[in-house]
């Protein structure tokens, strides 16, 4: 078997299994927009014989998406800019030190990294009413935010300025500039780029988050999309198009971030959580 | 005051600066919660008490109530079905993509990468595709086992107890095979490709190289992604939340599910309370076992 | 007003339980070009960077220009570095890279690009002001890291193995021309490296350290005509010197040097009956001689020529070295006559490694 026909085989196979593998998606695309009676239809169409884009307009509308999206993004950016804010000194200083003190620290935020969220909703919840922060449920559920995703934050960033040599700061110290100016001139511009990815994965996932905000948000027009979306699915929804649609609008501008942004990503992903 | 000012600017007390406010803020948002977590679990937690710390102690009453409950130890092997399920399911197919990937041809990194849309996607909406696929009498997957011959009739996968777990292990494994993959792309291209020539020209075959190089080279690589499923499996909500809601009668429910469910379901804080914090005792050997596997980055 | 640059008196450095600087007294001229040698963990590297306020000291005074520096930042001290990976700004242009020091120091644009093409023009780097390093070969990226340290009028160079990245031929061009632009600028140099034909070729004031301690400092010949101990002797020379135990005569005028077969020697300088010694002597000193004059035979073990010299191991307990500077037919097996002056045989305390004076 030649070369070319072996990678074309290969590449014929792995579109295939790319295919299945995201047929959930395309099934959410598909079902949003057919009829309620194609919906149901016994065998069901893989192909929208009767497309309703009007679909979108209506959801939009009638389930208020628009607010839950501006919640969602309030609060994914919020938990965002406090985390870059704190994390980024956090992961420098990680990364500059290699001593007993760093070895802990790591240690301490890998494990707090790992703590369900839902598990840690109860002290936090109770805790929270009791300060009287519920009153600003938003804020509260920023605040919880970051404090989870700080330390996946600070995992990725360390490994960022890892890669930015200890030197360039130095030459920068002996050139003239002081702690502050070597650190804003020289290693943040360097860093640059994996805090942006390391942030974009962040507010990925903040944009989605679930248990914080359904716990400690009750006023609806306060509340995100995940939890409109968790309010919308009843137990004995018929208006699957509907859900389907609003779940499309919801998750469509991650996956044109990701599309555009993929190669990063990944590369930002998997060099700090492994090696 | 001047020698304070020029610590900050250019000695230690920058660093210091820096790393203590973050340090502070994730002590009070996530060390005092816990604490308080431990604490609540030997108190008695109330509506009418929710506002106050002082409570009454109770010792373990909480704790010997828990486990005198009769959806306790069902719920626990819920868990831990749940979690080995998803683990072995994610952790198979996620291994066998990275290698069919892994042998390289033209786009294979681009589309191994798209993989991984389905772990920048809310967990809700995840779950909300999957609920819609698993129904009943409408869902696309009856109708594909049907046609495939697996089954002869409708299989109710959330409605039915013996099934409605199982609706959230597969939409789990789902969503766990894709950072599997990645995670193990990477320790695969880690390997050098010298010691695939030297076990070729050594006589080993494929399988062979695969047991005796790819295997025993990949083991800390491999040690690091099952505790991490291991976590990640067990901050599992927002399928359960948006699939089964650990219904019917519980016959899906695990217990970080469980956890929420007392407190803000149930309004029990003190249970709640007490079931997190047995949790996060697993949570915490499950991070023990991947920070020692990748303590070779940690040490550096 | 001192005509010393820099000045270290008792210089200790700890990191944790590690003493990584022992008691460092060094003097620097004005104008001088000082080189810290050793090998790799020998501390050099900490001196110098303690020079630059990248450590701290834990105890000693540093005075730079007559004023005390130990607590001085970086930025203070008014000193240049050139880097081993020579510290490039990634994101800045050559022109930005060169002229960063100027800005730091509120040094007008106009004047600051000026002030680059000038330093450009005398390093050759005129034509690639307007590129990033990346763009840069090698030897163009080592130009800039020594533009960027003359642009300004330092009080001293600091120079951390800026060569060991060049290949050979370029390193030994960029020797002579790092020394020439060091005459021309007028500048003071600290210059550590662990190649010592660097430190021999380069420097006014030769620095050998190990292990934290400076072992002997001086003009380079000094230190290879009288080394202090056994360690500056073997370091200082390539290839290095051969060292053979020994043990003096009941005369006190001999030496019985313990190679497989024994040798006896005529002792330079008296030596009290019976001591254990070492004794040292360079391959280079060690000459052909007529059977009748010679002070040495030794039977030869291999023979390696590189054309210009010819270089015989023999088949001794231990091995010595000998650098034949003619071309010479000699195979193994035979026994050389060989003889040298007197006063190039180095003597040392067996037990404390230290020079007989």
């Amino acid at each position: 078997m030649s070369f070319a026909l072996r990678d074309k085989v290969m590449l014929l196979v792995a579109v295939l299994l790319a295919a299945i593998y995201l047929f959930p998606l395309y099934w959410m695309y598909v079902t949003a927009i057919k009829t309620g009676s194609a919906m149901f239809a016994s065998p069901p169409s893989f192909w929208p014989s009767d497309p309703q884009w009007g679909i979108y307009g209506f959801v939009w509308e009638s389930r208020n998406v628009g607010r839950y999206l501006w919640n969602s993004l309030v609060i994914a950016s919020g938990a965002v800019s406090l985390i870059v804010v704190l994390g980024t000194g956090c992961a420098y200083v990680l990364a500059r030190y290699r001593n007993v003190w760093v070895d802990i620290g790591l240690f301490l935020i890998l494990m707090l990294q790992v703590l369900p969220a839902s598990l840690m909703i109860t002290p936090i919840f109770v805790g929270f009413s009791q300060l009287g922060l519920l009153d600003y449920p938003r804020f509260a559920v920023i605040l919880s935010i970051a404090a989870k995703s700080m330390p996946f934050f600070v995992v990725l960033v360390r490994a960022t300025f890892m890669s930015v040599p200890m030197e360039l700061e130095e030459a920068a110290l002996v050139d003239g500039n002081s702690r502050f100016g070597a650190f804003f001139h020289i290693v943040l511009p360097l860093a640059r780029n994996g805090i942006l990815v390391s942030a974009i994965l962040i507010f990925m996932q903040a944009f989605g988050e679930f248990v914080y905000s359904k716990s400690m948000i009750q006023a609806i027009e306060y509340q995100p999309a995940s939890v409109g979306l968790n309010s919308f699915m009843g137990p004995n929804t018929n208006e699957w198009n509907n859900i389907m649609a609003y779940a499309a609008m919801y998750v469509t501008p991650i996956l044109a971030i990701f599309v555009l942004l993929q190669r990063r990503i990944v590369s930002g992903l998997t060099s700090g959580a492994l090696k | 005051m001047r020698k304070l000012l020029l610590s900050v600017s250019d000695g230690r007390g920058f660093d210091i600066g820096l790393v203590s406010v973050p340090l502070a803020f994730l002590f009070a948002m996530a060390g005092l919660p816990l604490i308080y977590n431990i604490v609540m679990s030997f108190q008695e937690v109330d509506m009418f008490s929710l506002g106050t710390f002082a409570r009454p102690f109770v010792g373990f009453k909480n704790y010997i109530t828990l486990f005198s409950l009769p959806e306790t130890w069902p719920i626990l092997r819920n868990t831990a079905v749940f979690v080995i399920a998803s683990i072995a399911g994610q952790f198979t197919i996620g291994f066998a993509l990275a290698l069919f990937f892994w042998t390289g041809f033209p786009g294979s990194s681009w589309l191994r990468g798209l993989f991984l849309v389905s772990w920048v996607m809310p967990g809700l909406v995840v779950g909300a595709i999957w609920n819609w696929i698993l129904s009943g009498d409408f869902g696309v997957l009856n109708y594909i086992l049907r046609e495939v011959g697996l089954v002869s009739g409708n299989i109710f996968w959330r409605s039915d107890p013996d099934f409605s777990l199982w609706a959230v292990v597969i939409a789990n494994i789902w969503l766990g095979i894709s950072f599997n993959m990645i995670l193990l792309s990477v320790g695969l291209s880690a390997i050098s490709q010298d010691l695939y020539e030297a076990a070729e020209l050594d006589g080993a075959n494929v399988v062979q190289r695969f047991f005796t190089i790819t295997l025993p080279m990949m083991r800390s690589t491999i040690g690091a992604i099952i505790a991490l499923g291991l976590i990640f499996t067990l901050q599992q909500f927002d399928l359960f939340a948006a699939i089964t809601a650990g219904g019917p009668n519980n016959s899906s429910n695990v217990a970080q599910y469980w956890a929420w469910d007392m407190s803000f379901r149930q309004y029990d804080f003190a249970q709640g309370a007490t079931i997190s914090v047995i949790m996060i005792v697993f949570v915490m050997i499950a991070s023990v076992v991947y920070v020692r596997s990748t303590r070779h980055e940690v040490r550096g | 007003m001192t005509t010393h640059q820099i000045e270290l008196a008792g210089v200790n450095k700890y990191y944790g339980a590690y003493h990584a600087l022992r008691d460092i007294n060094l003097k620097i001229r004005k104008g001088s070009f000082v080189a810290l040698v050793g090998p790799s963990g020998c501390g050099k590297s900490t001196l110098l960077r303690s020079l630059a306020g990248l450590e701290t000291i834990s105890a000693g005074d540093l005075v730079i220009a007559g004023a005390r520096m130990n607590g001085v930042p970086p930025r203070k001290r008014d000193l240049a570095m050139v880097f081993q990976s020579y510290a490039l700004y990634p994101h800045m242009t050559v022109e930005e890279n060169l002229t960063y020091s100027l800005r730091m120091r509120g040094v007008g644009k106009a004047e600051a690009r000026r002030k680059a093409e000038e330093v450009a023009a005398t390093t050759g780097l005129s034509n690639l002001l307007g590129r990033y390093p990346r763009e840069l070969s090698g030897g163009q990226r080592q130009r800039v890291a020594m533009s960027r340290a003359i642009i300004r009028n330092p009080k001293a160079f600091l120079f951390d193995e800026p060569l060991s990245n060049l290949d050979a031929a370029l390193r030994v061009h960029m020797r002579k021309e790092i020394r020439a632009l060091h005459d021309r600028l007028g500048a003071t140099s600290v210059y550590v490296t662990h190649d010592q034909i660097e430190a021999m070729t380069m420097a006014d004031h030769v620095v050998v350290m190990r292990q934290g301690v400076i072992e002997q400092q001086g003009a380079p010949l000094e230190l290879y005509d009288r080394p202090a101990n056994q360690f500056v002797a073997g370091f200082i020379g390539s290839p290095a010197m051969n060292f053979v135990p020994a043990r003096a005569g009941a005369d006190g005028q001999s030496l019985v040097l313990d190679l497989d077969p024994p040798q006896t020697l005529q002792s330079p300088k008296p030596v009290a009956a019976g001591r254990a010694l070492t004794v040292g002597i360079r391959p280079e000193h060690l000459q052909l001689s007529g059977e009748a004059d010679a002070a040495l035979r030794l039977p030869v073990g291999s023979v390696e020529s590189t054309g210009a010299a010819t270089y015989v191991t023999t088949a001794t307990q231990p091995e010595l070295v000998i650098v034949l500077n003619s071309r010479v037919t000699i195979r193994p097996g035979e026994t050389l006559p060989l003889h040298f002056d007197p006063s190039h045989l180095h003597l040392f305390d067996k037990e404390t490694q230290v020079r007989l004076a």
